[in-house]
């Protein structure tokens, strides 16, 4: 069997998903007190999405994921609940901070599974030692 | 896109919030300045933003989303000044009235604290980005 990167590959693009995410919710925090701003979001799209299981291989393990995420980020528009100060703007600091922080820990949690699934296979080619 | 335009980003917004600051201290120190540049009193000065796109993000297909901000103008205040019966003033006019500065300094210090909650934030969001770097540099260790 070859070696399967496919998992990495797939965390690969979740993580820049997720540090494209962080650009543009700094954009929203840097725009606090533009007149007029509506705060902006990056939304994941799936079409294929139901697809998306975990397989087992030949030998019961657990394996790939199969299901293509073309990893493909679409802008979304968030108005937050459109609660909008009397200069048109829409930000809320605190959701705004609330997301970055959880944007932040799902890439941190994505950095250490790409961490892990490396240990495994230096794991494997060094034959179990 | 990388780290950096994220950071570009922040700093945008740090660089926005530190020019309010710097209008708002402006404004309060001359808040009984009655003789200014070009005659009469001081006016208010007031900072306008607006967003614009980063460099960074250009070409990629949500360049639209990436918004970093900018000081448009620094615009002066239009309401009319302050005048107080003074006679003895050398500013008084022929009523015995004197043109203060259309300051608030109430408004002034919750401009500034405004300015400043933004700021910290800003550093947050610039922190957050600078520690997903680094957690990407520790792949693998």
């Amino acid at each position: 069997m070859a070696a399967d990167f496919s998992t990495i590959d797939k965390l690969g693009t979740a993580l820049t998903y997720h540090r494209e995410r962080q650009t543009v919710l700094a954009g929203n925090v840097a725009n606090l007190d533009t007149p007029g701003y509506r705060p902006m979001d990056l939304e994941r799209h799936r079409p294929d999405a139901p697809q998306i299981k975990m397989v087992t291989d030949a030998l019961g393990q657990l394996g790939a994921v199969t299901g293509s995420d073309t990893g493909e980020l679409v802008t979304t528009f968030d108005d937050g609940g459109a609660l909008q100060g009397s200069d048109g703007n829409a930000v809320t600091l605190e959701r705004e901070m609330a997301k970055i922080d959880a944007n932040r820990t799902r890439y941190a949690a994505n950095t250490e599974l790409v961490s892990r699934r490396f240990a495994m296979m230096k794991y494997a080619a060094g034959d179990g030692t | 896109m990388d780290f950096f335009t994220a950071m570009e980003v922040s700093a945008s917004g740090l660089s926005a919030e530190r020019t309010r600051m710097n209008v708002a201290a402006s404004n309060l120190a001359n808040a009984q300045t009655t003789q200014a540049d070009g005659g009469g009193p001081y006016k208010r000065r007031d900072v306008v933003l607006s967003s614009v796109q980063v460099a960074g993000a250009q070409g990629t297909p949500y360049q639209q989303a990436v918004r970093g901000v900018a000081v448009s103008s620094i615009a002066q205040d239009k309401n009319p000044p302050r005048l107080e019966y003074d006679p003895g003033h050398p500013q008084a006019n022929a009523q015995g009235y004197v043109a203060y500065p259309n300051v608030n300094p109430v408004e002034e210090m919750v401009d500034m604290i405004t300015a400043s909650r933004a700021y910290e934030a800003g550093v947050t969001s610039m922190s957050t980005a600078v520690n997903m770097a680094e957690r990407a540099l520790g792949i693998g260790k």
